[in-house]
């Protein structure tokens, strides 16, 4: 058991060595890097299915590696020392987050040969050294143990993001695409740097575990009761968890940020595999789920995080309605299901959230890595209009792609709907109590159906019907090196519900809900992180139905797949036909508006232009006029001064023997006067 | 009558002032150079008046040091007037007025 945590820096240090071969002599290697890049994921694997061992069998591990920085600092409460480490925690959340990761970095690494080496791509060993990067900045994030390493490895992971996004640096699209995902995730991390800054000078502490984290310091603050900078302690958490989570709605795309999510489109279908599944867009809900304990002591906080993420997942759902791209679908049920965490984790219901992460990796990995498939089948065209009718000729790509679909909408038994049965379970339960989180249930459930919908949608515009273009007719063969992603991928999105059969459990009394187990640190992990630790602070009450919670769980359950099977019948009612119109024209103005996404790149430019392009204006002309008129004013006035003293130096020997005596007879006169010769 | 401190200290002073009023007026760089001498030794009357007043004999010990000091600092000048002159033909110290700002 000790090895396996004495191995863990290995499973982050890998993909960092593959990053570094693959960056000196990937040229010279065979598949360009991807060699190295398999091999050092397929070590991370494993070594994160020991870690998932060690912490089954009763373990927990939480090791500071390096203090880069220690002293002394003026904290709100009264601590008198930081330091800033590095350091790892293995808990259960941190292990299972760990082995999604590297599984999914794994299987796009192989999918990548399919996608890029066979496809004859070029620059593949800045391709491969950039994901192997990608991947060891995303498992750095999920082992730190504070939070200014999960910020700096959270910025890493956005860099590595804009290089891959920007991979086809040539086109004009991609660059532009890669800038607009780091600026709009960068608007988002910069409150996340002054929340961290805010944490470390509140509690003198950035740790997440243990009796001198900053959980359990904001915890006493508030049973102590004394304000921390004038605000009330309780007001103060939020504050600076509100602040932490504006890097969350940046890099997890909730509204409003969620802009650059559909651009970064641009970049390789493998790598958006791997943003949208488990890296980049993972890491904003992992960082809630990974300081849930924080969020748990302000309702505030959380009533927000919930209603953002209702809001987003039935936004972002009904922009998908419309759209011809099958990556750009698949792009917004990202952002929509990404919602759905967030609703889940707002409402208190941790494992609900962290459940649905898990499945939505496992799922989205395979939507887009079938996608991709797709993408390679149809010649390079990502329009669902010219493809319809591979189900026969692609059956592999066809029944996996099936299975992330039906996650994905959520029909029983696939694993996405135990996930976010689940969510919507917990939500309605707290909103039975509290009207307000009502609201975000109402939308969360009003996205299954629009979920259901687009995603049927997509699966029969493009496999179902006659083909509608010559690619179409005659798909590009696909090798083992995509078909054994999916096929892995495909196992997973059917069976990965099993992990937390909840409803199951509460019908029956069958105890299986392992994964709530698991969390709840029933086989190993710390007190303070489980999720009996964060209900006890939760401060939401919850109803049932009728008094009676099998009625509530029977009519959750019934509405949110009611819903979800209606949205794929209406779907297949429209599209499994074998010559589809484009029903949604029919929609009128508001299809100009769904196509337009509500407008929200025009309204962010239009800010841009006409809020902060006038407010920089104004900052230099302010810093031009006052600040460097101040600064050329002083050196002005020495210069003309200093011209005029420089008179003083004649040349003429006399007129020095004449200052030197002036000089002389006037100090004399000072020191008479001071010393008082001439009272 | 005897010759008090007083009168050492007035002969100090005209001496001082005869130096000062040759260093602010003379224009030829050896009066000029004289003056510093008058003024050096004004201070060298001070001394050993004031040495002979306390009845120790440290203050004529500076004043011999002042000696050898006046004797290098006269070769110094000396050499500076001659400089002076072969580049300026002249000895006038307003002449030479280019080390200004």
């Amino acid at each position: 058991m000790e090895t396996a945590f004495e191995l863990a820096p290995a499973i982050v240090l890998l993909p960092l060595a593959a990053f570094v071969v693959a960056l000196l002599v990937g040229e010279y290697m065979p598949k360009k890097g991807a060699l190295a890049g398999i091999a050092a994921t397929a070590g991370s694997l494993l070594l994160s299915l020991y870690v998932v061992a060690a912490v089954a069998t009763g373990g927990e591990h939480q090791e500071t590696y390096f203090t880069w920085a220690a002293g002394d600092a003026f904290s709100e409460t009264g601590e008198s020392a930081i330091e800033f480490t590095f350091g790892i925690l293995l808990d259960p959340l941190s292990a299972l987050m760990l082995v999604i990761v590297s599984l999914i970095a794994f299987l796009v690494h192989v999918f990548s040969l399919g996608y890029m080496n066979d496809e004859g791509e070029t620059g593949l060993r800045r391709y491969y050294a950039e994901l192997g990067l990608f991947t060891f900045s995303m498992l750095a994030f999920v082992v730190a143990d504070n939070l200014l390493m999960a910020f700096m490895f959270f910025e890493l992971v956005g860099l590595c993001s804009y290089l891959l996004i920007g991979f086809w640096f040539r086109t004009e699209s991609a660059p532009s695409a890669a800038k607009k995902a780091f600026l709009v995730t960068r608007f988002g991390d910069y409150f996340f740097l002054l929340g961290v800054v805010a944490i470390g000078a509140t509690f003198g502490t950035l740790a997440f575990q243990g009796d001198n984290s900053f959980v359990a310091a904001a915890s006493d603050a508030i049973e102590g009761g004394e304000p921390l900078f004038g605000f009330e302690p309780r007001t103060w958490v939020t504050i600076t968890g509100l602040l932490v989570l504006g890097g969350v709605i940046g890099k997890s795309a909730q509204f409003p940020l969620h802009t650059w999510l559909p651009d970064a489109m641009e970049g390789p279908t493998t790598v958006s595999a791997l943003i949208h599944a488990a890296t980049m867009v993972a890491a904003g809900v992992y960082l809630i789920a990974r300081m849930f304990g924080y969020y748990a002591l302000s309702p505030t906080a959380l009533a927000i995080i919930a209603l953002v993420g209702g809001f987003t997942a039935l936004f972002a759902a009904t922009m998908g309605v419309v759209k011809d791209d099958i990556k750009q679908v698949l792009a917004y049920s990202t952002i929509s299901q990404y919602g759905y965490m967030m609703l889940g984790l707002g409402v208190g219901g941790y494992v609900a959230g962290v459940f649905h992460l898990m499945n939505h990796a496992f799922f989205k990995a395979l939507l887009f890595l079938g996608a991709g498939a797709v993408i390679v089948l149809m010649h390079h065209e990502q329009n669902m209009w010219k493809m319809g009718g591979l189900k026969d000729k692609a059956p592999v790509t066809y029944y996996t792609f099936l299975a992330g679909a039906l996650a994905l909408a959520g029909i029983v038994p696939f694993s996405g709907f135990w996930s976010k049965d689940e969510i919507l379970f917990d939500a309605i339960l707290v909103g039975l109590n509290e009207p307000i989180f009502l609201v975000a249930y109402a939308m969360g459930l009003l996205a299954v159906f629009f979920t259901g919908f687009y995603t049927f949608r997509m699966v029969f515009l493009t496999f179902h019907g006659e083909p509608r273009s010559e690619a179409a007719r005659d798909p590009h063969p696909v090798g083992w090196n995509i078909k054994f992603p999916l096929l892995t991928l495909g196992v997973l999105a059917l069976v990965a519900g099993v992990a937390n059969l909840a409803p199951v459990y509460k019908l029956t009394g069958l105890e299986i809900t392992y994964l709530e187990f698991w969390l709840d640190g029933q086989y190993g992990g710390y007190a303070d992180l489980t999720y009996t630790a964060y209900g006890d602070t939760v401060p939401f009450g919850t109803e049932y139905i009728a008094g009676s919670e099998t009625i509530t769980l029977l009519i959750a359950a019934g509405l949110g797949l009611g819903l979800a099977v209606a949205g794929a019948i209406f779907a297949m009612v429209l599209y499994n036909v074998p010559e589809p119109e484009p029903h949604t024209e029919n929609l009128g103005s508001a299809r100009t508006v769904l196509r337009s996404n509500y407008y929200q790149d025009e309204y962010q430019v239009w800010i841009a232009e006409n809020l902060s392009l006038p407010l920089a204006r104004t900052a230099d002309r302010f810093d031009q006029s006052v600040i460097d008129g101040v600064v050329n004013g002083v050196s002005s006035v020495s210069l003309f001064g200093s011209s005029r003293m420089k008179r003083l130096q004649t040349g003429v020997v006399t007129n020095y023997a004449a200052l030197m005596i002036v000089g002389f007879i006037a100090l004399l006169l000072v020191l008479g006067v001071l010393g008082g010769w001439f009272v | 009558m005897s010759v008090g401190i007083e009168h050492y200290v007035i002969l100090s002073l005209a001496l001082f002032c005869i130096g000062l009023f040759g260093v602010l007026t003379r224009r030829n760089a050896l009066m000029f150079l004289m003056s510093v001498e008058l003024m050096l030794n004004a201070a060298n009357i001070n001394l050993i008046a004031f040495a002979f007043y306390h009845g120790n004999l440290t203050g004529q010990v500076f004043a011999l040091f002042t000696m050898a000091l006046a004797a290098a600092e006269v070769a110094v000048g000396l050499g500076i007037i001659l400089v002076l002159y072969r580049n300026f033909r002249d000895v006038d110290v307003t002449v030479p007025s280019a080390m200004r700002w």
